[in-house]
């Protein structure tokens, strides 16, 4: 046999081989197609159907929309810019108005990289394979979902025009950060409409579909400017632009919309809103049921707010010496200290700012309501509220700064330390809270009990889990910076508790009432007590432990206290002007505790107070001085601090007192003299240095006891 | 039919020419050739099976993101319609409303349903003073009013209890009313025709008295404390017919007594309720009783009586 007839036969062979395996193959794509046919999903007709769905819209107080739910803004292929039609058909298509659903060569090619070039995998969806994948079938890749959606696309391709699938495409896409459709992105990324993209824009949003969350130029720009200049690479190459525009395009200076509450698809207001809506509706009315929700969101408060936070949260990492690796990666939670902010109008309880955290991208946790941290002595307006209404002290009442042991059934005696480890002997208790002296608060506690203590801050608002024991009036239970915002704001309308909301008003898509939020003000305290707690803790911003606020130059009038936990775990400011309340804390989510350099421990002062006086500062910027309204009942008288007697033309350094009608300067003060009578147990107060002297007030008939502070 | 059974292998180069170059083959490679640069083309593979599946699409089912999306869409505003439809119909029935037991009869717990300030006022006007003095003081309400900021009144149950609250634009409760469970039967209760008998009144057993012996003690007091007896006599003057017979309630409400004025006309009979201030009705009572004989100037029952 000659090698021609060797070679004919073998090529005879292959023929019938290859006629063989092609009948096979195509027998077998008939099967496949007939098996897969009947169960394709239907197409939806006409193809704009998918972005009928009513989308649910979330409003600012301030009337400008902050979210958009579940549907899409579309916009005809007219009113996008055709930089960016080019741009997304050179990408991600570029033979889109050639094929008739599949591109046979890219998909051969493909194939061919996918089979004999291991570890590469070549994609080859055209444009309408893309758009059937997202509209039907799961991102599982599996070769059957291939074949479902190729047919699925065949027949878009042979029931639609190109600009219908293209215009359906582009308003689908998912760009990030709850961007869905290119007019969506546009003015989430760019702040313009689509029609309005340049060059340069359009490129860098086109090149974000491939990964929104890789290419998410807030967070990696370098990433998306790569990413840009491909996308630029591949206009010129499919001759849309030329190589010259492509460079002038890529060195173009992009002006990105600053991120603010609109441009994410969540924060942390907005989760509280969203978790309420849920568990009010259910999932399927809030994501799909177009409803329309007016909430407390002060967008301008909110943006300062998370500006407050987020540069106080940068500096306060200088300060503890933690490195800043924003520019690299993300931060990690668990590394850097975090903070919540809270504001609240305190005439109607509406939540007009929340943050959660330094990031919410980093992290979804919300401190601000998920959060229970101890406030420390942050709930001393509580106790001394309860010692006046309860036991009929004024701030003026005289009580001695000194160690104290407090017996506790069945437990081990309660010896709270004040935060300097010094006592200083007698103050009046206005003194006592603007140096947050945690002996007196301690006295006092013991005195009201704690149960009435806690019964006052409940009446406030307060619903977290409190323990009903001493040291509750030192903050040894759990709340929430919602929860302290709130509680405040009652000291700030003198009395009035509103309920926190976050929502006024609930609509339907056709603007039918769901629900609507009433303001009801309850008088929980006695005004003119709350007025005497009220200017205390003024004079705690004034001159006390967050004085910090008036030197970073907040002047309005202001009432506040700070919190601070032990090991300075935690670090709190919650203070109120007579409108705005606003609670701020910092600290580690794990509870490590917060020292700088020279291992000083952050206070409420030194970590929160600055946040809060920042974000103050800015918030009420321009708003005239009003002051806190003093009932009729209370009478202003300047004492001495130590010894409460009206202060006379020789008293040093003066502090004025709102005593009530019928309330005399140092009249309670002998009562800390004595056992307490319904004490459970005989409470051993322990002196430092038993260096009494007794002396007679000229003003006053009262004898003091005088004790020398101990250092 | 012919069958190939003396198919045999070519032996030489040119009997395998002759038969790869016959018109057959020719024809066929031609054939597949073309056929595979038309599909390359035209895309008619693509056109074919697409233009089949068009075909086959009413018939497949509504599965995949986009349908499930619809269907979520569709459960959604079926649970927003019953939400809706269950707030329209007790604000239907709180606007259609005679009085603020019906309203308070139409809330479920939960439910609240709102009012213009106009209708609360016609409604609190509709009803007795004694029952509208019993949820708030006419004087406070005109406080309010006069204020000129109440736009709306809510309504809600707590429980039996029925809570009202009067609103400004801004939705900020103005003042907030409890009507408690044991008084909203009460506020059903009108001036115009209660019964057609006082006997199908208990609240007049054993006081029913004949018409014009009540008149004619009404006629022994000055016009000062018949003022209180009868708070608004001019309503009995709308009712046709003769008042037969008059009953006088035992149960103060409010520092007011009911009065019973059974009216015929004909055959028909029908009582009217009006009220007057306790101590003036039980002085009534008691000249009618005989227990008093005289109709004491005004002065002796005004000093005896608290402010109210």
């Amino acid at each position: 046999m000659t090698p021609a007839i060797t070679f004919m036969r073998r090529l005879s062979s292959l023929i019938y081989l290859g006629l063989l395996v092609a009948g096979l193959a195509a027998v077998s794509a008939m099967g496949i197609f007939f098996m897969v046919v009947s169960d394709l999903p239907r197409v939806p007709e006409p193809l704009n159907r998918i972005i009928e769905t009513p989308p649910t819209e979330i409003f600012a107080a301030t009337g400008e929309r902050v979210l958009l739910l579940g549907g899409r803004e579309a916009v005809p292929l007219n009113r996008i810019s055709p930089f960016f039609i080019e741009a997304v058909t050179a990408t991600e298509d570029h033979r889109f108005w050639e094929h008739h659903g599949v591109d046979k060569l890219r998909t051969l090619k493909a194939l061919w990289i996918t089979l004999f070039e291991p570890g590469r995998i070549q994609g080859a969806s055209t444009i309408t394979q893309q758009l059937a994948k997202n509209l039907f079938f799961s991102f599982r890749r599996t070769y059957m979902r291939k074949i479902r959606e190729l047919l699925v696309a065949l027949q878009i391709e042979a029931r639609f025009s190109k600009q219908n699938i293209l215009e359906a495409y582009l308003n689908q896409i998912p760009f990030g950060i709850g961007a869905h459709g290119i007019e969506q992105a546009a003015r989430f990324f760019l702040g313009k409409p689509a029609l309005e993209l340049n060059l340069a824009e359009a490129a860098l949003l086109a090149g974000l579909p491939k990964s929104p969350t890789r290419y998410n130029p807030y967070r990696y720009f370098e990433r998306a400017k790569v990413r840009q200049k491909i996308v630029l690479a591949r206009m010129a190459a499919a001759g849309f632009i030329t190589p010259q525009q492509a460079q002038e395009a890529f060195q173009a200076e992009l002006n990105l919309q600053p991120r603010s509450v609109e441009s994410r698809s969540g924060s942390y207001f907005l989760d509280v809103v969203l978790n309420h809506l849920e568990e009010r509706y259910g999932p399927d009315v809030v994501y799909h049921g177009g409803l329309k929700v007016m909430t407390t969101l002060d967008s301008q408060q909110q943006s300062l707010a998370v500006d407050s936070v987020q540069s106080g949260l940068a500096k306060l990492d200088q300060t503890l010496g933690i490195a800043d690796d924003t520019e690299n990666s993300s931060i990690n939670p668990g590394l850097h200290p975090q903070g919540a902010l809270v504001a609240i109008q305190t005439n109607s309880g509406a939540v007009s700012a929340l943050v959660g955290g330094r990031d919410y991208s980093e992290t979804e946790y919300n401190r601000a309501v998920q959060n229970n941290r101890l406030p420390g002595s942050g709930f001393k307006p509580f106790v001394y509220y309860t010692a006046f209404e309860k036991l009929g002290l004024s701030p003026a009442t005289v009580v001695v700064d000194k160690k104290v042991t407090i017996a506790v059934n069945g437990a081990p005696d309660w010896k709270p330390r004040n935060f300097s480890r010094t006592y200083e002997g007698p103050m009046i208790l206005k003194r006592a809270l603007l140096k947050s002296v945690n002996s007196i608060a301690a006295q006092l506690v013991e005195r009201a009990g704690p149960q009435a203590v806690i019964e006052t801050a409940r009446r406030c608002g307060v619903e977290s889990p409190l323990n009903p024991v001493y040291s509750v009036a030192l903050g040894t239970s759990g709340v929430s910076p919602l929860e302290m915002a709130s509680a405040f704001a009652t000291f700030a309308t003198g009395g009035i508790r509103h309920q926190p909301f976050l929502i006024r008003r609930v609509e339907d898509s056709l603007g039918r009432i769901l629900e609507e939020h009433i303001v009801g003000g309850q008088r929980v305290l006695d005004a003119a007590v709350t007025y005497q707690v009220v200017d205390m803790m003024r004079g705690v911003i004034d001159e006390g432990t967050g004085a910090v606020v008036r030197r970073l130059g907040f002047n309005l009038p202001a009432a506040g206290k700070t919190g601070t936990t032990d090991d300075y775990r935690d670090a709190w400011f919650t203070g109120f002007t007579p409108n705005l309340s606003v609670a701020v804390w910092v600290g580690f989510d794990r509870g490590t505790g917060m020292r700088d350099n020279n291992n000083n421990g952050i206070t409420g002062g030194k970590g929160a107070a600055p946040i809060w006086a920042d974000f103050m500062a800015r918030a009420t910027a321009g708003e005239p001085p009003r002051e806190f309204s003093v009932p009729s009942d209370i009478r202003l008288e300047k004492v001495n601090p130590v010894s409460g007697s009206v202060a006379g033309a020789g008293t040093q350094d003066p502090m004025q007192v709102a005593l009530r009608t019928g309330q005399d300067t140092i009249q309670a003060s002998e009562i800390f003299t004595k056992k307490p009578e319904n004490s459970p147990k005989t409470p051993e107060y322990t002196t430092g240095t038993p260096a009494y002297s007794t002396r007679t007030n000229k003003q006053s008939t009262i004898v003091e006891e005088d004790l020398a502070p101990e250092r | 039919m012919t069958i190939v059974t003396d198919w045999a292998e070519p032996k030489t180069i040119k009997e395998w020419s002759q038969r790869v170059f016959a018109l057959r083959p020719i024809l066929l490679i031609l054939l597949v050739t073309g056929i595979l640069i038309l599909e390359m083309r035209f895309d008619w593979v693509e056109r074919i099976l697409g233009a089949y599946l068009v075909t086959t699409n009413a018939a497949r089912p509504e599965s995949g993101a986009v349908w499930e999306k619809g269907h979520r869409a569709r459960t959604a505003q079926i649970n927003l319609e019953k939400i809706i439809t269950d707030r329209q119909t007790s604000q239907r029935e709180a606007r259609s409303a005679q009085s603020f037991a019906q309203i308070a009869a139409g809330l479920s717990a939960g439910q609240g349903a709102m009012l213009s300030a106009e209708r609360f006022r016609q409604l609190y006007l509709e009803m007795l003073p004694t029952v509208s003095q019993e949820i708030i003081s006419t004087f406070d309400l005109l406080k309010i009013a006069g204020q000129g900021n109440w736009r709306r009144t809510y309504f809600e149950k707590n429980g039996d209890d029925l809570i009202a609250y009067l609103l400004d634009g801004e939705n900020r409760v103005l003042r907030e009313i409890d009507i408690p469970s044991n008084v909203l039967p009460q506020l059903g209760r009108q001036d115009s025709a209660a019964a057609e008998t006082l006997e199908d009144l208990p609240i007049f057993k054993n006081r029913i008295y004949p018409a014009a012996r009540f008149f004619e003690a009404l006629a022994a007091f000055p016009d000062e404390i018949r003022r209180n007896m009868i708070l608004n006599p001019a309503a009995l003057l709308i009712p046709s017919g003769q008042i037969m017979r008059v009953g006088i309630s035992d149960e103060a409400v409010s520092g007011y007594i009911d009065l019973g004025f059974e009216f015929a006309n004909g055959t028909r009979r029908q009582v009217v309720l009006a009220q007057g201030q306790d101590w003036a009705v039980w002085r009534l009572r008691s000249y009618i009783e005989g227990k008093d004989t005289a109709a004491s100037p005004i002065t002796d029952y005004l000093k005896d009586q608290k402010p109210r």
